[in-house]
C-alpha cells in the first residue's frame, strides 16, 4: 500500500521517472552556456530545441512559436507586459498569476461574469467588448473546479472585433487536448510541472504575427523575446515529460481518471453530510473534484486528512495564509462559507479504486467530528 | 555564524507540518469540546466571536462558581490554529477566577502552544475575545 495518497496534482505533481532519469542524464553531460558557439554550448541548444519541438508537437504549433519561460506566472505576466497600458477583459476566475499581472499593467481590467459552474458568460463578454479592449485572456481550465472555459467561442466572439486572445492552458495542460489552431489563440500559457515535468519552467505559445515585447530584456535568447541563460536542465525535463504525454496518449489515460473522480464525488456525496459539489459533473478536467462541507473549515478538514496520508487542497483562506477566500468559489457561488468550507480533490495518472477507498474510510469522520464541534449550524439540503 | 548560514541548518522537529507539535496534539485531541447539541451542557454563561464568513467562530461556554471557572466548553469553526487556540485557552482558565481568567491573553496562549505562524496569531486574539464575551455575558447575567 502507498504510504501517501497524493489529490493534489492541480497543484503540482510528481516528477516522471523518465523526466528524472533524463534530467539525471542531463546533468552528467558536460554543457556550456546554450547561447554560445563552441561545442558545449551547441550541446546545450540541442539540448533545449528537442525539448522545444517536444512541446510545440504537444500543442500543435511551430516551434518559433514556443518561447521558454520560468513558469505559467511568468509567461502570464508576459502577456500583460504587452497590453500594459491598455484596457485588457479576463473572467471573474482567473488565476491570480492573470489578474493581478494584469492590474499591474492595464490601465483597466474589466471582469466577465461566469455562472455557478464557473464557465464564463459569452454574453456578458459579447457586450463588453468593444474597440477599446486590448486583449481578451481566458482560462482553458480553472485550476480550482476544473471548469472547462468555451475558448473556441471566446476567440469566435473576439475575432469580430479584431481583439487578440490570451488563453491560460496552464491546469489543462496534458490533460486534455490543445490544438493552438483549433482554439485560434493568439498566446497560450504552459507549465512543465502540471504535467511531471519539473517547476521553474514552463512556455509562452505567442502566435506568428502577434504583437510581441519582452518582459525579461538583455539578451538575445528565445529569439530576443526572453532574455537570460537558458535553464537547459529544467528545459530538457519539460520536453521529456510533453514527449510522455504525446507518446503515451496522456489525455486518453486522463479519461480513466475522470472515472474514478466520479465514484469519488458520488461516494462523497451519498457518505458524508451536508456535501455539496462545486465542480461541474461535465466541461470538467477528468481529474479535479471540488466540494463544500457545510460547517467544517477546509484547513482543518486539509490537516486532519494530511495527518491520515491523505494529501488535498482547500478555498479555505486560512489555508492560503490569506484573509480572503478562494475568489473563483466566491465568483461561482457569492458564498463565504461554501469557499472556507471547500477541498479540491485533484487526482493523478496513479490514483487508484483503493485510494479513493482510504479517502471514504476517514473523510465522513473527520467531517462529522468537524461539524460536532463548529458554531456553524447546518442548513438542511434541497 | 551568519543568520543565512544558520538558516542552512535549520531543523524543523517534524519535517511536514505547518504547526507546533502542542498545536498538532491539541488538534488531534482537542480538550473540553462541546460535540453536537448545546444544551447539553448547562452553562452559566456564553460569549461568541469570529464569523464563519471570515472563515473563524469561537464559543465558549463556563461555569462559575464562587466567581471561578469551574468548567469550561467551547465550539469552534475554523482552522487548526483556531480549534488548538480554543482548546489550549480552555485548559488555561479552568480553575481561575474570572479576573485571573481575563489575565490570559493572546500571547499567553501562543506560547502556550509553542508559537504560531504569524498570520495565525489572530486565532489566539479570538479565543481571548470569546472568553471575555462569556465572562461579560455571565457579570450581566448576575
Amino acid at each position: 500500500m502507498k504510504d501517501l495518497i497524493y489529490l493534489d496534482h492541480a497543484a503540482t505533481s510528481p516528477l516522471l521517472p523518465c523526466v528524472k532519469a533524463e534530467m539525471q542524464r542531463i546533468m552528467e553531460l558536460d554543457l556550456g552556456n546554450a547561447a554560445a558557439l563552441h561545442g558545449a554550448g551547441q550541446t546545450a541548444k540541442e539540448i533545449v530545441e528537442t525539448a522545444r519541438a517536444n512541446v510545440a508537437r504537444l500543442l500543435n504549433c511551430n516551434v518559433s512559436e514556443i518561447i521558454f519561460t520560468s513558469g505559467g506566472t511568468e509567461a502570464n505576466n508576459t502577456v500583460m507586459e504587452i497590453f500594459r497600458g491598455q484596457k485588457v477583459l479576463i473572467s471573474s476566475v482567473e488565476h491570480p498569476s492573470v489578474r493581478e499581472a494584469a492590474k499591474a499593467r492595464a490601465c483597466e481590467v474589466v471582469e466577465i461574469i461566469v455562472d455557478q459552474k464557473g464557465r464564463m458568460e459569452l454574453r456578458d463578454l459579447e457586450k463588453k467588448l468593444d474597440e477599446t479592449i486590448g486583449l481578451v485572456s481566458v482560462m482553458l481550465a480553472n485550476n480550482e473546479l476544473g471548469t472547462i472555459e468555451p475558448v473556441v467561442e471566446v476567440v469566435k466572439c473576439c475575432k469580430k472585433h479584431n481583439i487578440p486572445v490570451h488563453c491560460d492552458a496552464t491546469q489543462a495542460f496534458g490533460k486534455i487536448k490543445i490544438d493552438v489552431n483549433e482554439l485560434g489563440v493568439d498566446y497560450l500559457t504552459i507549465s512543465a510541472h502540471k504535467i511531471g515535468g519539473p517547476t521553474g519552467v514552463g512556455a509562452l505559445f505567442v502566435r506568428q504575427g502577434a504583437e510581441f515585447n519582452p518582459l525579461m530584456c538583455g539578451g538575445h535568447q528565445e529569439n530576443k523575446r526572453r532574455a537570460g541563460t537558458s535553464n537547459v536542465l529544467a528545459i530538457a525535463g519539460f520536453g521529456t515529460a510533453a514527449k510522455w504525454c504525446w507518446d503515451n496518449w496522456s489525455c486518453r489515460k486522463w479519461a480513466e481518471v475522470a472515472k474514478l473522480r466520479d465514484i469519488l464525488r458520488e461516494r462523497i456525496l451519498h457518505e458524508v453530510p451536508y456535501s455539496s459539489c462545486n465542480s461541474p459533473e461535465e466541461i470538467c478536467l477528468p481529474n479535479i473534484l471540488n466540494m463544500s462541507f457545510q460547517a467544517a473549515e477546509g484547513e482543518s478538514i486539509q490537516l486532519y486528512l494530511d495527518l491520515k496520508g491523505i494529501i488535498v487542497g482547500t478555498g479555505s483562506a486560512c489555508a492560503a495564509g490569506d484573509i480572503k477566500p478562494s475568489h473563483t468559489l466566491m465568483a461561482t457561488t457569492g458564498d463565504a462559507e461554501v469557499a472556507h468550507s471547500s477541498i479540491r480533490f485533484s487526482l493523478g495518472l496513479d490514483t487508484t479504486k483503493e485510494d479513493i477507498e482510504r479517502v471514504m474510510a476517514v473523510l465522513p469522520g473527520i467531517v462529522r467530528r468537524l461539524q460536532g464541534i463548529s458554531t456553524v449550524k447546518v442548513k438542511e439540503q434541497i | 555564524m551568519s543568520g543565512a548560514d544558520k538558516g542552512c541548518n535549520k531543523t524543523n522537529p517534524q519535517p511536514g507540518w505547518v504547526y507546533s507539535d502542542i498545536v498538532k496534539e491539541h488538534f488531534l485531541s482537542p480538550r473540553n469540546f462541546l460535540m453536537g447539541d448545546e444544551s447539553q451542557f448547562a452553562a452559566d454563561a456564553e460569549g461568541i466571536v469570529g464569523n464563519p464568513i471570515c472563515g473563524d467562530q469561537m464559543k465558549i461556554f463556563i461555569k462559575v462558581k464562587d466567581d471561578k471557572i469551574i468548567d469550561i466548553k467551547w465550539k469552534t469553526y475554523g482552522c487548526a490554529s483556531a480549534i488548538a487556540s480554543t482548546s489550549a485557552l480552555s485548559e488555561l482558565v479552568k480553575g481561575k477566577t474570572l479576573a485571573e481568567a481575563l489575565e490570559v491573553g493572546p500571547e499567553e496562549i501562543t506560547k502556550y502552544l509553542g508559537g504560531l505562524p504569524k498570520h495565525k496569531f489572530h486565532c489566539s486574539v479570538l479565543g481571548h475575545e470569546a472568553l471575555a464575551a462569556a465572562i461579560n455575558n455571565y457579570r450581566e447575567r448576575k
